[in-house]
């Protein structure tokens, strides 16, 4: 795999991901600037860095899976490792202008 | 990994606690207690207790339960002792209000049922804050909101304890003079740690939180905040340190009562410079339901000080008490538990009924699940029925009083029926709703039933 394709299959997953939301703030994840970054190996073992808005917050594991979940039906992935991190904390600065047109920013 | 769980008995606590509000204000309506009796009656202490440990503290257990490992970020610990918990309080309420029945003559009872209830009920609680308490320990050092929510639980044992021996003395079961004098002079201590400490601590602790959470305010770590902590824990320790006082009947207690009162004021101003600077520095400025319908508690917070200081200087404490106190119970803590409950409710649904589903298909909002055009105008209704109430007791219009509580009462029953729609999903569309199994109303229920 070159570095083109490793990006094209970042760019298949990010897009993936706008199916999972963040319940509370009802918009998806990716646009809401929760996933921090994603990394291939070898081709087909993705690994995504995520935050949530609230620390502690009771969706944090359901959020989690469904990124992990949605992830691995994307083609070409074969592994998926989420890893949850508050380093740095999430910020509403973090949101797409849209999404944070959309919250009334 | 750090995180919270969902409190699979949270929803049974609410919807006990949503009970006996209603029991309460229907009580309220048919002329039971004061201002119809005195306000010392056993009738009326069969209301308060009923709204105050039926209503508010269950509900205030429930919402433990579930936000006490989000301030944390811990899961809870030993949840099984939830339920138990839930039933030796109800059992305990049932036979404490059976002794205060018993007192009115409505009923015939043993009179050591009045503080057998008490002792259940200290069980009970005592069953919550080992679950929470636990929770807490293993998440030091605490954040600020959840040391509120120690001191909370603090007065909470305080209360009970108090109240306890109220009980006892009341049954003849502990006598002597001072006993006797802590039962005449000791109540207002017991209504200081109850409402003062156990309910509005904790209230303020939880709120700071969910200003975070659903307003996207910033984290509060701030000067002010500590100064409130400080001011209510300070106004606990004076309460505490008055209890002799009480008991021997001195002069000294009046003093002690006023510094109490005035370490409260305090942090009641604080809190609400608080509130404001949070409500102005929130990113999300279209607020939900829940944050502006809390807006009518914060108001009836900002009048409940003004009327004690008014009634205080004008000597008419002992007349407009119970005004007061209505103003204080249904206008700000549980107008600010029933904006609450309107996004908890939605966000422990959606989370037993969509979380499992993310990633697999599109899923709702949180805020599909309610109907705030048609649940906002109850909620106005609530506080505009809680504002007249209060000011017909202190005019002394008890029929007036009597038809303000009836709206009241519509008002909380509306209320209702928007919960009970959320819980049911009904605010979703029939497609929506058909992929997800039977929703149980207050039972709790496992998330793995749920269909792929």
């Amino acid at each position: 795999m070159t570095p083109v394709d490793d990006a094209h299959l970042i760019d298949r997953v990010r897009t993936a991901l706008k199916m999972v939301i963040d319940p509370e703030l009802g918009q998806n994840v990716v646009d809401l600037g929760m996933i921090y970054e994603i990394t291939v190996t070898d081709g087909c073992i993705v690994a995504i860095l995520i935050t949530t808005t609230t620390r502690g917050c009771p969706a944090t594991d359901f959020i989690r899976q469904g990124i992990e979940e949605c992830a691995w039906h994307v083609d070409g992935v074969e592994l998926v490792n989420v890893r949850l991190t508050y380093d740095p904390p999430w910020l509403p600065s973090m949101m797409t202008p849209e999404i944070a047109a959309l919250l009334g920013q | 990994m750090p995180g919270a769980s969902l409190s699979r008995w949270t929803m049974t606590y609410f919807a006990a606690a949503l009970l006996c509000l209603i029991g309460a204000e229907v009580l309220m309506v048919a002329g039971f207690g004061y201002p119809a009796t005195a306000i010392e009656a056993p009738e009326t202490l069969l209301l308060v207790h009923l709204t105050t440990i039926g209503w508010l503290s269950l509900l205030m257990c429930g919402a433990l339960l579930q936000f006490v490992p989000v301030l944390v970020a811990r899961p809870l610990q030993w949840p099984l002792l939830s339920p138990i918990a839930l039933l030796l309080i109800l059992v305990g309420l049932g036979a404490l209000l059976c002794g205060f029945a018993n007192m009115a003559e409505i009923i015939t009872v043993p009179t050591e049922v009045l503080p057998l209830g008490g002792v259940v009920l200290a069980v009970g609680f005592g069953t919550v804050i080992v679950s929470l308490g636990r929770t807490m320990w293993m998440a030091r050092p605490l954040t600020l909101p959840a040391k509120f929510v120690v001191a909370g639980l603090a007065s909470l044992i305080g209360t009970v304890t108090l109240g306890e021996t109220f009980a006892l003395t009341l049954a003849g079961l502990l006598g002597g003079e001072e006993a006797l004098s802590l039962l005449t002079h000791g109540v207002p201590l017991h209504a200081l740690l109850g409402l003062g400490g156990w309910m509005t601590l904790t209230a303020m602790g939880a709120s700071y939180r969910l200003f975070a959470m659903f307003m996207l305010a910033p984290d509060i770590d701030r000067f002010s905040t500590r100064l409130v902590l400080f001011a209510g824990v300070f106004m606990l320790v004076v309460v505490a340190a008055a209890t002799p006082f009480a008991m021997a009947a001195t002069m000294g207690l009046s003093v002690m009562l006023l510094i109490a009162l005035l370490a409260g004021l305090c942090a009641l101003a604080l809190y609400g410079r608080d509130v404001v600077t949070l409500y102005r520095q929130r990113k999300r400025r279209k607020i939900e339901l829940n944050a502006y319908a809390a807006l009518g508690a914060f108001g009836a917070l900002v009048i409940a000080p003004i009327l004690l200081v008014g009634l205080l200087l004008s000597g008419q404490l002992s007349t407009g008490v119970g005004a007061l106190t209505y103003l204080f119970v249904f206008g700000w803590l549980s107008g600010l538990a029933l904006s609450k409950l309107h996004k908890i409710i939605a966000f422990m649904t959606w989370l037993e009924s969509f979380a499992p589903l993310l990633g697999k298909r599109p899923t709702p909002r949180v805020q599909d699940l309610v109907d705030e055009p048609h649940a906002a105008p109850w909620f106005g209704a609530y506080y505009a029925a809680v504002g007249f109430g209060a000011l017909t007791m202190l005019v002394d219009l008890p029929i007036a009083f009597r038809l303000f509580v009836g709206v009241q009462l519509f008002a909380t029953l509306a209320i209702t029926v928007h919960f009970y729609r959320t819980r049911l999903l009904l605010n979703l569309s029939a497609e929506s709703r058909a992929s997800i199994g039977t929703q149980h109303l207050f039972f709790p229920q496992s998330i793995a039933r749920i269909r792929p």
